[in-house]
């Protein structure tokens, strides 16, 4: 069993040294065509870019109808001029991405079936992916296999450079995958930093103060701050963590720390 | 005419729930969260759902009062009334759905199944063995638990403390 969470880490790593194109969505979108940045010009108008950041956030949807695309994308658009922008941005995409294919050959990474597009997954490389797949394994192992959970949430929370898609923060399609990530990222540093507690207080605190940055009202993370601050023998500063803690959660939500961290405070203080 | 996006409201709407015991032992559960207004970016918290329709109805508003610049000032005034009319309707209902789902999370996802199933029936599709919700509200099942044994003992300090009572009447009535 163990060694078949090995293997899985090992097989997603190697996808992410063979395949030929990467994509990157968290902090900030770059995709790399066989190791080679693809520059902004490459990609002629936004949308382009758009067309092509919309397949990658529908990516696990078998296939999408040309007009479902056109109507998610470019809603205000009418049937004809949408279907228009479609067909150059469709072009804009494949150029960019295979400069170098031969007219009327089959497209390798936006594959065409009739009607429908979908990105051929098996040879592209997306880290908002490989971070859900990392965070699988490292659920998946917890129980048995405690240091490849840890490995493989380490791998996860390390791809984690941002927001999904910055630049479409205000696009309703991309608004969905943004939440989903961030709750699966959040939920990953939070199990992380409770298993390095005892051996690492110091990352337990690096990973708790990362939790709060893209929450300041996590709770879970003023936690375990506070008990890695503990296990440091700095009792000062895990006092005003929960201070901290106190403040933000009364200010945000006009509401107290939970029973669970209030008790931890009394170990801390030895009452 | 305005287009599409200027129609469009999107809210991404996060709750976090936090189950524990109050210092007297009662199993408590709340509710935190943040809504966030897609196309506007703004973001907000809340621990009371009053606080979502509010943040709602104040977005909804700015949309209207957007959409009908080149209206008359009497014009924007009954459009704007209407609107919140609109709002009212649907604030009352769709919180209640939410609220329902909150505090009998199981009955309403029985709802969801029946619903699917009715529309299946139609095309005459089986949707199958209903799944027993216990079965996969795993998370859930130790708090059940607990809250059952509470009951339990309430209920019997409830009966001693009625016996008590009846006792004292009887004592009473005698004097």
């Amino acid at each position: 069993m163990i060694k078949h969470y090995q293997d899985r880490l090992v097989e997603i790593n190697s996808k992410r040294e063979n395949a030929a194109l990467h994509v990157q969505t968290l902090g900030r979108f770059e995709v790399w065509r066989e190791g080679n940045a693809i520059h902004a010009k490459e990609w002629g108008r936004d949308t382009t870019l758009q067309l092509f950041q919309f397949l990658v956030t529908a990516r696990h949807r078998r296939g999408l109808h040309k007009e479902q695309i056109i109507d998610r994308v470019w809603e205000d658009l009418d049937q004809k001029t949408g279907q228009q922008k479609f067909k150059v941005s469709l072009h804009g995409a494949n150029k960019a991405i295979e400069p170098n294919r031969p007219s009327r050959t089959e497209a390798r990474f936006i594959i065409r079936q009739g009607l429908t597009y979908q990105l051929n997954l098996n040879e592209i490389w997306i880290d908002v992916d490989a971070l859900e797949q990392y965070i699988a394994i490292g659920n998946q192992a917890l129980p048995n296999d405690k240091e490849t959970a840890i490995e493989a949430y380490r791998e996860a929370i390390n791809l984690f450079h941002g927001v999904y898609l910055p630049e479409r923060l205000y696009e309703d399609w991309s608004s969905e995958e943004r939440e989903r990530i961030q709750v699966l990222v959040l939920g990953a540093i939070i199990t992380l930093g409770e298993l390095l507690i005892k051996d690492n207080p110091m990352e337990s605190i690096r990973l708790a103060k990362q939790a709060l940055q893209i929450d300041n009202a996590w709770e879970d993370a003023y936690r375990i701050q506070m008990s890695a601050y503990f296990q440091k023998g700095n009792r000062p500063q895990a006092i005003k963590t929960y201070q901290q803690c106190e403040q933000v959660l009364e200010k945000e939500f006009g509401i107290e720390p939970l029973p669970e961290t209030k008790a931890l405070l009394k170990t801390i203080k030895g009452q | 005419m305005s287009n599409k996006k200027d129609e469009t409201a999107s809210f991404v709407l996060r709750f976090t729930q936090k189950i524990f015991q109050s210092e007297a032992g009662e199993p408590q559960v709340q509710w935190r969260g943040n809504i966030r207004h897609v196309q506007g970016g703004e973001e907000q918290r809340f621990s009371e759902f009053e606080e979502v329709v509010q943040f709602i109805q104040g977005k909804l508003a700015d949309l209207t009062i957007q959409a009908m610049g080149d209206k008359s000032p009497d014009e924007q005034k009954g459009i704007l009334a209407k609107s919140f009319d609109l709002w009212k309707k649907m604030a009352s209902t769709a919180p209640k759905v939410v609220l329902d789902t909150i505090k009998d999370p199981k009955r309403q996802v029985a709802q969801f199944q029946d619903q699917i199933q009715d529309q299946l029936n139609q095309f005459k599709v089986d949707f199958g063995d209903k799944i027993d919700i216990d079965s996969w509200m795993a998370s859930s099942k130790s708090n059940n638990k607990e809250l059952m044994k509470m009951m339990e003992k309430m209920s019997k300090e409830i009966q001693s403390l009625n016996k008590k009572v009846d006792k004292l009447s009887k004592k009473l009535k005698k004097d």
